[in-house]
C-alpha cells in the first residue's frame, strides 16, 4: 500500500520531503548539497552528469545512517499526548563508479531513500487512521555519464524502485475484545529515471541541475487482513487491495565554489523543487466488495515545495576535511490535511560533517544531522483528527569512500 | 582542533533541545466545581441498553464529566452504584439488551437486540448518600412530588428519605456546581407509548416544575449548565422502521388491490393502491368512517415505533393482511406516532426547549443545545476517524434500546457539557478522548 505513504511516513524521520535522504555521510555532513559536487562516487545519485567528472578511474563509497525521530502529538482540546515510537531506523547507501575513458563513467547506485517505520502504539487516539507502519524500499541505479570537454558533463540513470510495506489500523468495530483492526502487507517495483548535467563554467565554480523522475508505485493485490468479531466478517473478508501511490519528481539546481589556498573552502546552494502535488489522494481499492469495504479514496491534496539548502566544506589538512551546512524544508502538507500516517511540518536541517583521511585515498566519513521540527497546529479532516504535532530527528551517520 | 571541539559542543547543543509541547492547562474559570451534581434522569443516570447496569453507568455522563471536572478541583463524584451487569430488579424489569443472534417467525436468524441472561440486583437502598441524582422516568415535576421514592425505585434506591422530594436532596450536598438534563420524559414517555400510555405535561406545568428545580439547585449559589430536548425524529427508537417499509411483489399487490376492493376499502384519501415496492404499512384509526376496519395507509412523517412486534410485521400480516383470516390488519396504534401525535410531540419540544432557554437566562446558566447536536448527529458526524450518526447499532452512538446513548454517545455528550460549560464559565475543562469509550458492541 502505500508506498508513497510510506515514503512519506519516511518524511518524517528524513524531513518535509522524503528525497531528503541520507545518500552520502559526506554530502550529510554539508547540508545534503551535492547536486553541483563531484568529489566521489555518490554523484551517480546526486547528479549523474557529475560522476564524469570524478577524477580517480575507480570510486567507491559506502555507509550508513543511525536515524532517530521523535515525534511528539498533544490532541486539540484533550489532556493527553502521544509520543511517536519511531525505531531506529538504518538507511545504507553503495555507490560504485568506474570511469573507462577520460570523459566516460559507467557506475551503479544503491540506496534506500525511503526506508522507515513508525508507531504511534496499538491504543492511541488516532489509531482508526494509522497505528504503525513499516516501510523499506531500496532504488537501484545503473547510470552513465559523459563529460563533453572540460566543462560540461551529462549523464543519465535507469532507476528500480523495490519497496515493501507493511501497516496496522484500528477500524472503530469493536467486539468483546476490543477494536477490530487492518493488516495491509504488499511489495511493488517501478522504474523510474535520474538525469543531469554538470557545468563548470570557469575556475572555482561549478553549477549542476539534477531531475529525478517521478515513480509510480503501484502495488497489486497486497494482502489485505482484516480482524473483527465474528457477526462482522462477512462484512470484512480477508481480502487483496490494491495501493497506488505516486513517489514525486524533483528537480535540483545546486551552485558551488571552491576558493582559497589549494582549494580548501567550498561553499555551495541547492535549490530542490519537489513536485510534491502529484500526491492527491491515498487510494486503495480492496478486490472483493462489501458495503463495509471497496473503494476509498483519502485526499492527501500536497503541495510543490521549494527546498534551500546550505553547505560549506574546510579542508584543514591533507588528512581532515571539516564540513558544515543546514537547510529549510518546508511542509508539502495542507493545514487541513495533515495525516498522522505521515506527520510533517516545516523542519530546519542542521548538519555537520568531518572525513578523516589515514591513508591516500581512502577515508572514514562521519556526519551528523539534526532536523527540528516546527510546532505545527493541523488538522485531518476527513476524519477530524486535529491536534499539534511537534518533531525532533537525530541522525548520525558514517561511511567509507574508497578512490584510486 | 578547536574547530573539532565546536562541532561537538554543537552537536551538545543539538540534542538538548527537547521536543516538548506545552501540556493541556486546565482553567476553572468563575466556576467552582468543588461539590459537582448531577440531575436529571435516565439519560443522566447512565441508564442504556434498557437496564441500568454496572459497566453502563459506569460511563454515564456525569460520571465522565466528574474525571474532567476533578482536574479543575472537583471531588469525589459518588453514583448509585448498581453492581449487577444487567440491571436492577423491579416490576416489569428486563435484563439489558445485548447483540445477538434473535431467530424470527421465518426461521431466520440474523444478528439483533436480545436481553442478556444473567441476575438483576434486588432495589435496596445504597445506604449513602450520592452525586449522580439521575433518575430513570423521572419527568420535570416528580422532582418536586413528596414522596416520589415510593413510586421510583431509582430513586428509592438513594432517596435519604421515603417522604423527600428530589429536590430535597440538593442543600445537604452543599453543590457549588451542576448539570441538569431534565424534561425529555415529560414528552417522551407519551411518545414511546404510541401517545396512548401517557400524557404530555403542559408547557405552563413543565415551566413552573422547571423554574422550581432550578430555583432549588441555585439557592446555595452553585453554578451550572443543563441541556436541553431532543426531538424524537433524531431518535432511532422511532427512526429505524420505516412508515412504508410493507415491500410487495407486482402479484402480491395486485391481491392486495383486489381485497381492498373486495372489502370496500376504497377511499383513496386512505388507502392508496398498492404497488411493487415499498408501501405504507396499514394503521389502526378509529375515526374511520368504515364500518368494519377502522384504519387507513401510515402517511410520510408517520413513525412506527421500535417495539413493534416484528414477528407480527413479518409472518401474521400486522400493516396489511392477516393471512389466516384474510381480513386487513393494522398496526395497533400504541406503535405508531401518528402525524396528530408527531405535532404534539414537536410542540411541546419546542415549547420546552423555549421555555429551558428563558430559564437559563434567567438563571444565568449554561445550556447544551443538544436537540441541535443529535440534528447534526443524525447528519453523520466523524471523530476521530470515527463514523457516528445516530441510525440503530450501526450509527455507534445509541445503545440496544434505541433511545439511550452508549458509551460512546455518552462522551460525546460529555464532550458536549464540557464545551457549554467552557463557554459560561471561561475555563478550559478539556474533553475527554472518545477513541476510550466503548461503542457498539458486536459478537
Amino acid at each position: 500500500m502505500l508506498l508513497l505513504v510510506l515514503c512519506l511516513a519516511a518524511t518524517t524521520s528524513y524531513g518535509g520531503g522524503y528525497q531528503v535522504g541520507l545518500h552520502s555521510a559526506r554530502n550529510i555532513g554539508m547540508g545534503l548539497i551535492g547536486t553541483s559536487l563531484s568529489y566521489d562516487a555518490s554523484s551517480l545519485f546526486y547528479n549523474p552528469g557529475g560522476a564524469s567528472f570524478v577524477k580517480d578511474k575507480w570510486s567507491f563509497t559506502g555507509g550508513v545512517s543511525f536515524l532517530m525521530a521523535r515525534t511528539t502529538f498533544q490532541p486539540l482540546n484533550v489532556k493527553e499526548q502521544t509520543h511517536l515510537e519511531h525505531q531506529i531506523n538504518t538507511p545504507l547507501y553503495f555507490y560504485a563508479a568506474y570511469k573507462p575513458t577520460k570523459n566516460l563513467s559507467i557506475g551503479i547506485a544503491v540506496n534506500t531513500p525511503y526506508g522507515n517505520g513508525l508507531s504511534w502504539g496499538k491504543e492511541w487516539k488516532g489509531r482508526y487512521l494509522i497505528q504503525d507502519l513499516s516501510f523499506r524500499a531500496f532504488t537501484f541505479q545503473p547510470t552513465i555519464s559523459y563529460k563533453i570537454k572540460d566543462i560540461l558533463g551529462i549523464g543519465v540513470g535507469l532507476v528500480y524502485a523495490y519497496g515493501t510495506v507493511d501497516m496496522n489500523k484500528a477500524i472503530p468495530i469493536q467486539g468483546s475484545g476490543g477494536d477490530g483492526t487492518l493488516n495491509i502487507n504488499g511489495s511493488t517495483g517501478n522504474f523510474g529515471f535520474n538525469a543531469g548535467i554538470m557545468i563548470h563554467p570557469d575556475k572555482g565554480w561549478s553549477i549542476g541541475i539534477d531531475y529525478r523522475s517521478k515513480i509510480e508505485m503501484s502495488v497489486k493485490g497486497a494482502d489485505a487482513t482484516f480482524n473483527v468479531p465474528q457477526s462482522m466478517q462477512s462484512n470484512f473478508p480477508d481480502n487483496k487491495v490494491d495501493v497506488m501511490l505516486p513517489l514525486p519528481a524533483n528537480l535540483d539546481i545546486g551552485a558551488s565554489y571552491d576558493f582559497g589556498k589549494d582549494k580548501q573552502w567550498m561553499i555551495g546552494v541547492n535549490l530542490c523543487y519537489v513536485f510534491w502535488s502529484t500526491y492527491d489522494s491515498l487510494v486503495f481499492d480492496f478486490e472483493t466488495k462489501t458495503p463495509a469495504v471497496n473503494r476509498t479514496a483519502s485526499p492527501a491534496l500536497y503541495m510543490d515545495q521549494l527546498i534551500v539548502r546550505l553547505g560549506a566544506q574546510y579542508k584543514m589538512s591533507d588528512m581532515l576535511t571539516l564540513r558544515i551546512g543546514g537547510y529549510y524544508d518546508p511542509t508539502p502538507v495542507k493545514n487541513d490535511y495533515m495525516n498522522p500516517q505521515t506527520p510533517s511540518m516545516n523542519q530546519i536541517g542542521m548538519t555537520c560533517g568531518v572525513s578523516v583521511y589515514p591513508i591516500k585515498g581512502l577515508s572514514i566519513d562521519a556526519a551528523f544531522l539534526y532536523i527540528m521540527g516546527i510546532e505545527r497546529n493541523a488538522t485531518y479532516s476527513p476524519d477530524n483528527f486535529a491536534g499539534t504535532y511537534k518533531n525532533a530527528v537525530y541522525s548520525p551517520g558514517i561511511g567509507l569512500t574508497y578512490s584510486f | 582542533m578547536k574547530k573539532v571541539l565546536f562541532i561537538i559542543l554543537s552537536l551538545a547543543l543539538f540534542t538538548a533541545c527537547e521536543r516538548k509541547i506545552d501540556e493541556y492547562q486546565v482553567e476553572k474559570g468563575f466556576a467552582n466545581f468543588t461539590t459537582y451534581i448531577a440531575v436529571g434522569n435516565s439519560l443522566m443516570a447512565g441508564y442504556s441498553d434498557g437496564a441500568l447496569y454496572h459497566s453502563g453507568q459506569q460511563y454515564s455522563i456525569p460520571n465522565i464529566l466528574a474525571g474532567q471536572f476533578k482536574m479543575a478541583g472537583s471531588g469525589n463524584f459518588v453514583q448509585p452504584v448498581v453492581n449487577s451487569e444487567f440491571g436492577i430488579d423491579y416490576p416489569g424489569a428486563t435484563p439489558k439488551l445485548v447483540l445477538g443472534y434473535p431467530v424470527d417467525c421465518r426461521g431466520v436468524v440474523s444478528l439483533g437486540p436480545v436481553p442478556a441472561t444473567g441476575a438483576l440486583e434486588p432495589v435496596a437502598p445504597v445506604g449513602y448518600q450520592v452525586n449522580n441524582l439521575g433518575i430513570p422516568g423521572a419527568k420535570s415535576f416528580h422532582m418536586l412530588f413528596p414522596g416520589y421514592a415510593q413510586y421510583n425505585p431509582f430513586y428509592a434506591r438513594f432517596a435519604t428519605s421515603a417522604t423527600n422530594m428530589v429536590v430535597q436532596e440538593f442543600a445537604p450536598l452543599n453543590p457549588t456546581f451542576f448539570t441538569m438534563w431534565l424534561g425529555d420524559n415529560d414528552v417522551l414517555l407519551y411518545a414511546i407509548t404510541g401517545g396512548v400510555g401517557d400524557t404530555i405535561t403542559s408547557p405552563g406545568y413543565f415551566q413552573q416544575a422547571m423554574g422550581g428545580v432550578i430555583t432549588y439547585l441555585t439557592n446555595n449559589g452553585a453554578k451550572g449548565v443543563m441541556a436541553n430536548i431532543p426531538d424524537v425524529t433524531t431518535i432511532p427508537f422511532f427512526t429505524t422502521i420505516p412508515y412504508n417499509g410493507l415491500v410487495l411483489t407486482a402479484s402480491q399487490a395486485d391481491s392486495v388491490n383486489m381485497a381492498m376492493q373486495l372489502y370496500g376499502l376504497t377511499d383513496t384519501s386512505r388507502i392508496k393502491p398498492y404497488h411493487a415496492g415499498p408501501n405504507p404499512f396499514l394503521v389502526a384509526d378509529p375515526t374511520s368512517p368504515h364500518p368494519m376496519f377502522k384504519l387507513r395507509q401510515m402517511k410520510p412523517g408517520e413513525l412506527v415505533l421500535l417495539t413493534v412486534p416484528q414477528d407480527s410485521l413479518k409472518c401474521k400480516g400486522m400493516g396489511i393482511i392477516n393471512p389466516e383470516t384474510f381480513y386487513p390488519y393494522p398496526i395497533p396504534t400504541q406503535y405508531v406516532l401518528t402525524s396528530d401525535e408527531v405535532n404534539k410531540v414537536m410542540t411541546a419540544t419546542t415549547s420546552y426547549n423555549d421555555i429551558l432557554a428563558g430559564l437559563a437566562i434567567a438563571y444565568d446558566l449554561g445550556l447544551v443545545d443538544m436537540n441541535t447536536k443529535l440534528k447534526e448527529m443524525q447528519g453523520g458526524i466523524v471523530w476521530d476517524g470515527i463514523k457516528m450518526n445516530t441510525r440503530f447499532v450501526t450509527g455507534g452512538v445509541f445503545s440496544l434500546d434505541g433511545i439511550h446513548l452508549n458509551p460512546r454517545g455518552n462522551a460525546v455528550a460529555a464532550n458536549y457539557f464540557i464545551d457549554a460549560v467552557n463557554a459560561k464559565y471561561g475555563s478550559s475543562i478539556p474533553q475527554v478522548n472518545i477513541t476510550n469509550y466503548p461503542g457498539v458492541i458486536f459478537p
